[in-house]
């Protein structure tokens, strides 16, 4: 399969998961964009092994390797932080005894949102991830100018 | 780590694109490697360097400050 061919393939899958998560959106079913996400994912990953055309070497893999470690070195503690606060809405008990039953403190995160919380998250990992490669890439000699 | 590939290039006729090619990288990597931003792997070294016909040290020179462990 051809390089070009695979971008393709990509851009079709992420337009037919757009539609399936509006329209998930629309039953209320969160189920059929998350099984769709997987599959999804799963038909990109046999898709790309299929290319023939794109030669990852061992430079390429050295600029992914350290642009995924910093990501994570970096998106960890703001996940933890985040984490340990929906942690403590779990363990959440009333601060005082005497407080009147029925009563609750408000929400330190409320569930709704958490979502938005979430997808911030996912955006910071991508733009990490993006960043971190654009700078490992430049490092690793990308966009070095030939003189040929 | 310094190196002659540009030299051996010239020597032998061939573009970066060929060397790439009979090696199995991208051409940006001999690029990458040409310009010393990017310190190949022995593996790698090995390869180039017995395409030319030459001694590993022929065509890379070890300079001791370059850092071994490339920090980040």
């Amino acid at each position: 399969m051809k390089k070009n061919t695979f971008f393709l393939i990509v851009g079709c899958i992420a337009l037919a998961l757009l539609l399936i998560f509006w329209y998930s959106v629309e039953i209320h079913a969160p189920l059929l964009i998350e099984i769709a996400f997987f599959v999804g994912i799963a038909l990109v990953y046999l898709a790309k092994r299929k290319v023939t055309d794109i030669i990852n070497d061992e430079r390429d893999v050295k600029i992914t390797e350290q642009a995924t470690m910093r990501t994570m070195q970096v998106f960890w503690v703001v996940f933890c932080a985040f984490s340990i606060g929906a942690v403590m809405e779990i363990l959440r008990v009333p601060a005082f005894p005497r407080q009147a039953i029925g009563t609750r403190p408000p929400d330190i995160l409320p569930p709704r949102m958490m979502g938005y919380v979430q997808l911030g998250l996912l955006c910071l990992m991508i733009f990490l991830y993006v960043g971190f490669r654009i700078y490992y890439a430049k490092k690793y000699g990308d966009f070095e100018i030939d003189e040929e | 780590m310094k190196n002659k590939i540009k030299i051996f290039r010239a020597m032998h006729n061939l573009t970066q694109e060929n060397l790439a090619q009979a090696i199995g990288v991208n051409r940006q990597t001999i690029l990458a490697i040409e310009k010393e931003k990017y310190i190949p792997s022995l593996d790698l070294a090995f390869k180039i360097s017995r395409y030319f016909g030459v001694n590993i040290e022929e065509v890379f020179i070890y300079d001791e400050k370059t850092p071994t462990l490339m920090p980040a």
